[in-house]
């Protein structure tokens, strides 16, 4: 477990999405990644109803931490819980319930070169293909203003000047000593532009 | 290879039942128990094993509480051990308490028991849970296989949030016996083991399954 | 050798033989018992132990009533004289013994053919009889009244106590002195539903939002509520009368900064 930055990768006009995905992997294959196995982030929204104030609860699951569900609320305050949280939910569906075609996810494959990992996930929402997101990991320390330089030189390699700075949601936390929650953050504030997209060109039937 | 979804069975839990027995103990007869137990139960040779842990319990409901909407409110009982700060919190759900018939040997209720991290009680709070009651409890537990007993006292807090022990002050002159197994739905023979668990106890303690609904608030 | 017997010599062959069968029997009994002890412990258990020294007792009542039944001419008649002592081994009597008594020497037939008490132990008994006799009737029936007095005294106090004991014990199942219910109801109810244990104020805010007439309400609850809380709710009373908020706000613990 080390420092993550998670960065939307844009597809170009008339390009496929996979197969810009497809030349992002060559890309980390010829810098010496090795494939290891697959991930998948995913987030689902609960909705609160007949409660005075609407509220918004995110669950997000990872392959990287397979037994923890993290819920995310609005204010950005995140729960880490055991997969168990999900039962605790259908406890409250009186109080909170899934909103249709929320599920998002991005899923893809997972490289490892030498210190680094490196995640490049298509984006699904509803089972339709929306942008790519590429994940990089610093695995052997866990404050991310020591090893900024080090992964924005990796990351510049890959995505360019995409990562000329640190994600927004970090740049508070630089100092922080950083937990498997703010990669969460990161991935959900992604999401949520990725529902935003996708809600302003489908206007709701 | 890694799979690429989740573990189906870590998103689909299987429903787990809590069988649980209850009785209480004078303070004064404490250790006579105590001792019998340690006798019963797994690692006799080894010391008591105590716990002392915060329990807050957090309530959410609709604000116009009509009956039927507040038999819909949903409490989450949240627990932190005071005794040991590296341990993670923990939520646990419980359901309403099925006697079933005569003939079932203990008390039945559904029951989930999640560890999370410890900024649990803010969390719930910002999703509309309130405060509605808390306390702490304290004392020892022994294990048999799979059955748990755990004899302890109950401190209600003279000040709100304050959970060190001049706080406490203890809610009656006895220590509360609970003998409990958690196990998935229908494995009616862990009632039989409890049972005859529990008749070794007499008379120091009779644990019998106590209607829930014999209690008012 | 055998000489015409009489009808008395008859019957005591007769009765001898069967005495003997009988301890034969009984030495077969103790010899399988005591085979069972040394070498099959592991295996016996208290009721087996109870069974085989149950069988021992039924033999020697057997053999004592043998002993003094009809027919059974009268033993003590007869003399058992010896007339040889000699030091050497007899085969013939190591065979009959079973090898217990290997010559009929002047060391062991003392022993064997007893029928008084030793010397000393006659002079005791002498000396007591002697003593006893020398007691007039009226003395001795004295002393047995006060003997009796004081056994049948005692024995009153035996059944005096055992009845207590007994309604002890009796007591101890009817009302178990080790748990008490009503602390038992007390201690699940406040697990199970937080009474004792809810604060009043939470309670009071979310049953009557802060409007006027149901101030009072309030107030009055709070009232009541007073004397089974301690003292902190005292001095928060009235900054609960004059904003609700407020007093919602501290009653929270967990406040978010």
């Amino acid at each position: 477990m080390g420092v993550s930055c998670v960065y939307m990768y844009p597809v170009p006009e008339g390009r496929s999405g996979a197969h810009v995905v497809e030349v992002l992997q060559k890309q980390v294959e010829t810098i010496g990644g090795v494939k290891m196995g697959s991930f998948v982030v995913d987030c689902e929204s609960y909705l609160s109803i007949m409660l005075s104030v609407s509220k918004t609860l995110q669950i997000l699951h990872n392959t990287e931490y397979p037994a923890s569900c993290f819920a995310v609320l609005d204010s950005g305050a995140t729960l880490v819980a055991d997969t168990l949280f999900n039962g605790l939910l259908s406890h409250l569906k009186a109080y909170y319930q899934a909103r249709k075609g929320s599920k998002i996810e991005s899923k893809g494959n997972r490289y490892q070169l030498a210190d680094f990992v490196i995640k490049i996930g298509s984006v699904t929402l509803s089972g339709s293909f929306k942008g790519i997101l590429v994940e990089v990991e610093y695995c052997p320390s866990v404050i991310a203003s020591e090893c900024w330089n080090l992964m924005k030189e990796l990351l510049q390699s890959l995505i360019g000047n995409i990562a000329e700075s640190p994600p927004p949601s970090l740049k508070m936390k630089m100092d922080e000593i950083y937990t498997p929650a703010m990669t969460m953050l990161q991935y959900l504030e992604h999401f949520n532009n990725f529902r935003k997209a996708a809600a302003v060109s489908q206007p709701p039937r | 290879m890694e799979t690429t979804s989740l573990a189906p069975s870590l998103k689909n839990i299987a429903p787990q039942q809590e069988y649980l027995l209850q009785a209480s103990i004078l303070d004064a007869n404490r250790d006579v128990l105590l001792h019998r137990l340690r006798g019963l139960c797994d690692n006799a040779e080894s010391n008591f094993e105590t716990f002392a842990d915060y329990e807050a319990v957090y309530v959410l409901s609709f604000l116009e509480s009509s009956a039927v909407q507040q038999s819909q409110a949903v409490s989450f009982r949240v627990r932190h051990a005071l005794d040991d700060p590296e341990a993670p919190d923990h939520i646990r759900y419980i359901g309403q308490a099925e006697l079933g018939d005569r003939a079932r040997p203990t008390l039945v209720r559904a029951c989930l028991d999640v560890a999370c991290s410890s900024n649990v009680r803010e969390f719930l709070q910002e999703m509309g849970f309130k405060l509605d009651y808390d306390c702490v409890m304290k004392g020892y537990f022994f294990h048999k296989g799979r059955m748990k007993v755990t004899v302890y006292k109950i401190f209600r807090l003279l000040q709100p949030g304050k959970t060190d022990s001049s706080n406490w002050e203890p809610l009656s002159m006895s220590h509360l016996v609970e003998l409990s197994v958690v196990a998935p739905l229908g494995q009616e023979q862990i009632g039989e083991d409890m049972k005859n668990f529990a008749e070794q106890l007499k008379p120091l303690v009779v644990l019998e399954k106590f209607d829930h609904r014999r209690l008012h608030n | 050798m055998q000489a015409p017997q009489s009808k008395e010599e008859k019957q005591l062959e007769t009765s001898l033989d069967d005495l003997l069968q009988r301890v034969r029997e009984l030495k077969q009994g103790i010899s399988s018992f005591i085979y069972k002890l040394e070498n099959d412990y592991q295996n016996i258990s208290w009721p087996n132990m109870m069974e085989h020294f149950g069988v021992l007792s039924s033999g020697l009542s057997t053999t004592k009533r043998l002993l003094k039944a009809e027919k059974m001419p009268l033993l003590r008649n007869y003399v058992l004289f010896p007339i040889l002592l000699s030091p050497d081994r007899d085969p013939h009597l190591e065979k009959l013994t079973e090898g217990r008594v290997l010559a009929f020497n002047h060391e062991v037939v003392p022993d064997y053919l007893r029928t008084k008490p030793e010397p000393e132990v006659e002079e005791k008994v002498q000396l007591l009889s002697v003593k006893a006799s020398s007691i007039t009737p009226e003395v001795a029936q004295k002393q047995l009244t006060a003997l009796n007095k004081i056994t049948s005294n005692i024995l009153d106090i035996i059944n005096a106590s055992s009845d207590e004991w007994d309604k002890d014990s009796n007591q101890k199942n009817v009302v178990p002195s080790t748990s008490s219910p009503q602390d038992t109801l007390t201690l699940i109810s406040a697990i199970t539903k937080g009474s004792k244990l809810r604060r009043p104020d939470p309670t009071s805010m979310q049953q009557c939002p802060p409007m006027g007439p149901t101030q009072q309400q309030q107030m009055q609850q709070q009232q009541q509520l007073q004397p089974q809380k301690p003292m902190p709710v005292v001095g928060r009373v009235p900054s609960t009368i004059k904003t609700n908020i407020k007093a919602a706000a501290t009653s929270h613990p967990y406040q978010r900064p």
